[in-house]
């Protein structure tokens, strides 16, 4: 299997990448293919707490693209409720075998901090988004307190 | 001209060729020359190729780019694919901007991952391949862009995308790299595979087919044969080989007098047993470039065509560039009072009753076409018989069989105008007529002695067909014509009218 020798490196990579908002990274202890990394963004409404994203490998990885959903539940215009999103880089039509996982998170965590109302999955918080952003603020926040996790010290 | 008028399928997004078009240009044409020639209206003019004939069409493209600027072949080709066979748009380009035509064409990179390349050198002396992380390869090819990885990596991605139906517009592997993995190449890396080389073979063929904007695949099963056309207009081409008929432009089954877009619907709706047809108009929409029929599994609105690459909008099937942040413009319900008043489940059972109405009379006709085939064998010996009791000779009795073929002819275009009928909307009544009443006028300067009967339409379809070709210098064609007008006439007034469903029992049309 090429894929254990690419994801060994990149969870090496990314563990030691130095980015404090997703080098979090914990590897399932019996299945290279499956991670979970706690993803710490740094903007509000989300910067008080932490959020477990589960990224499970396919078997012909890096040929096919991961996939990535969150296991923690967030208020966010692009999150649905399942914890699924969108992120153009890993949809199998623009996955490219040579993307890394930290551009995956990069991706995601701008994603996460710069929410795109344009291209909503909840157009509900979309337009809670633009039209009454107070109130979009006070909501999110609230989610945040009661469902991420403690962010680590 | 007032096709205004006659616009029946108001309301239609596509803007394609309206239903009567099929006919009018003939008609135009009979109306402008003195002497009248009975033009085919309906006869696409092809060619049927084979894959050596279609290779030696893309050859001559190849060639001709050739002599205007200065690329090689393979080049060539590719330019070419990306711009639908388009020489003079191609040199024009290349005229204008040849680094953004290289670009666009995805020959060439961008100038940006060109430049991050040389950080990249160190790694390749070592023989590393980002993809599998692995090192001491002996050789890291590239495409032009000059990202290299091992063949290994190549051959699996190469395999991955065959896997996935793409053949022509396999990228290279690094990120944000739009470069296309040309022929020769791909051909290097799967040398060792067979099967590869044979998937890869077929879908290139397939995907340089499309991308001709002349050249369609015979639709007949098994067929190999490739049809080449200029014709715009959906009219009628039949392969020669497998004698398969469908329309030049959709592909479809030919189809006149309804339009390609209507046709699919009608085609869509009747495939399967309506809980399919439901599904699918419920879950899927078709791309607005390329028709593909796409399911959104989940995500947001903006969606991708996998075949054809085209952003659009889930919602407004607008192009994605333009549409910036209009999303909730597109997505705002746009109330109608008087259709929301309707309970849904009336509206639904009497779509239902509508659509039943016309589909048992275009699966009857659909019958009836099978059964002529009797008919045909009748008459054959029927003539056999005449011959043998010297009661005239065998060209005497041909007109009976030149009848047999104009009643199929009739009947087939019968049938296809059901789903023409069904998607009628706006007035039908008016713009049927007023369509009726151009043509009629224009059918008149074609001598046609009897033409004002159509009023009385079923006078039409009871007269006697074999005396019909007795009367001579009136060509088939110009019958068939007539013939046409009066059906439509009295589809129209057969068309589902839900107060009076008494009238409904009374359908034969009585051809």
């Amino acid at each position: 299997m090429s894929a254990t020798r690419r994801l060994q490196k990149e969870l090496g990579d990314l563990k030691g990448c130095g980015v404090r908002a997703y080098e979090n990274v914990e590897c399932d202890e019996t299945n290279l293919l499956k991670w979970t990394v706690l993803l710490l963004p740094d903007k509000e409404p989300y910067n008080k707490g932490a959020f477990k994203v589960g990224i499970t490998f396919p078997v012909d990885y890096p040929f096919k693209p991961p996939k990535i959903a969150f296991e923690t539940k967030i208020y966010h215009p692009n999150v649905d409720e399942e914890g699924k999103f969108c992120l153009p880089i890993v949809t199998t039509e623009n996955w490219k075998p040579a993307t890394k996982t930290e551009q995956v998170m990069m991706a995601l965590l701008s994603l996460i901090n710069e929410p795109e109302p344009n291209h909503p999955i909840r157009a509900d918080v979309a337009e809670e988004f633009q039209k009454d952003h107070k109130k979009f603020m006070k909501t999110a926040e609230e989610h945040t307190r009661k469902n991420a996790e403690k962010r680590p010290e | 001209m007032d096709d205004e008028d006659m616009s029946c399928t108001s309301g239609d997004d596509y803007g394609g060729y309206g239903d009567e078009d099929y006919y009018n240009e003939a008609d135009v044409d009979a109306a402008d020359d003195v002497e009248v020639t009975p033009t085919h209206s309906e006869e696409a003019e092809y060619e049927c190729l084979t894959v050596s004939q279609v290779e030696r069409v893309f050859l001559d493209g190849v060639n001709q780019l050739i002599a205007r600027i200065p690329v090689n072949d393979k080049c060539a080709r590719t330019l070419l694919e990306a711009n639908q066979w388009d020489v003079e748009r191609v040199v024009k380009l290349y005229r204008q901007d040849r680094t953004d035509l290289f670009r666009r064409s995805h020959i060439d990179a961008r100038p940006e991952p060109k430049r991050k390349l040389s950080a990249t050198s160190g790694v390749k002396a070592k023989g590393y391949c980002t993809v599998c992380a692995m090192e001491g390869h002996a050789e890291l090819p590239h495409l032009a862009c000059g990202h290299c990885f091992c063949e290994h990596c190549w051959k699996s991605h190469v395999e991955s995308r065959l896997s996935e139906g793409v053949a022509s517009r396999i990228e290279c592997m690094e990120s944000n790299c739009e470069v296309y993995a040309p022929q020769e190449f791909v051909l290097v890396i799967i040398k060792s595979s067979p099967a590869l080389k044979q998937k890869y073979d077929r879908f290139l063929l397939r995907d340089m087919v499309n991308s001709h904007p002349h050249l369609k695949f015979c639709v007949g099963n098994d067929c190999q044969v490739i049809i080449r056309s200029t014709e715009a207009k959906p009219k009628r081409v039949t392969c020669l080989a497998c004698h398969t008929s469908s329309c030049v432009r959709c592909g479809a089954d030919y189809h006149a007098p309804t339009s390609c877009d209507t046709i699919r619907q009608w085609m869509t709706k009747c495939a399967d047993d309506s809980e399919t047809a439901n599904y699918i108009s419920a879950h899927t929409k078709d791309c607005p470039q390329c028709h593909s029929c796409i399911e959104k599994a989940g995500g947001c609105n903006h969606i991708q065509c996998t075949r054809c690459r085209h952003h659009f909008c889930w919602m407004c099937f607008g192009d994605w560039k333009s549409h910036g942040s209009e999303y909730y413009e597109c997505s705002r319900y746009k109330e109608n009072p008087s259709v929301a008043a309707e309970a849904n489940h009336v509206k639904a059972r009497r779509a239902l009753e509508k659509y039943l109405h016309y589909f048992e009379r275009f699966e009857n006709h659909s019958k009836s076409l099978k059964m002529e085939e009797e008919l045909r064998d009748k008459i054959r010996k029927k003539i056999d018989d005449k011959v043998n009791e010297h009661n005239g000779t065998w060209i005497d009795w041909q007109y009976l069989h030149k009848s047999v073929s104009l009643l199929t002819k009739c009947r087939y275009t019968l049938q296809y105008t059901y789903p023409f009928a069904y998607y009628l909307t706006g007035s039908p009544r008016k713009n049927l007529v007023s369509f009726l009443k151009t043509n009629l006028a224009k059918m008149r300067k074609y001598k046609t002695p009897k033409t004002h009967n159509w009023k009385t339409g079923h006078i039409f379809f009871r007269f006697d067909i074999f005396g019909l070709t007795k009367s001579d210098k009136i060509e088939i064609e110009e019958y068939y014509k007539i013939i046409l007008f009066g059906i439509l006439y009295l589809v129209y007034e057969q068309s589902y009218k839900p107060k009076s469903c008494d009238r409904l029992s009374h359908t034969g049309v009585g051809l």
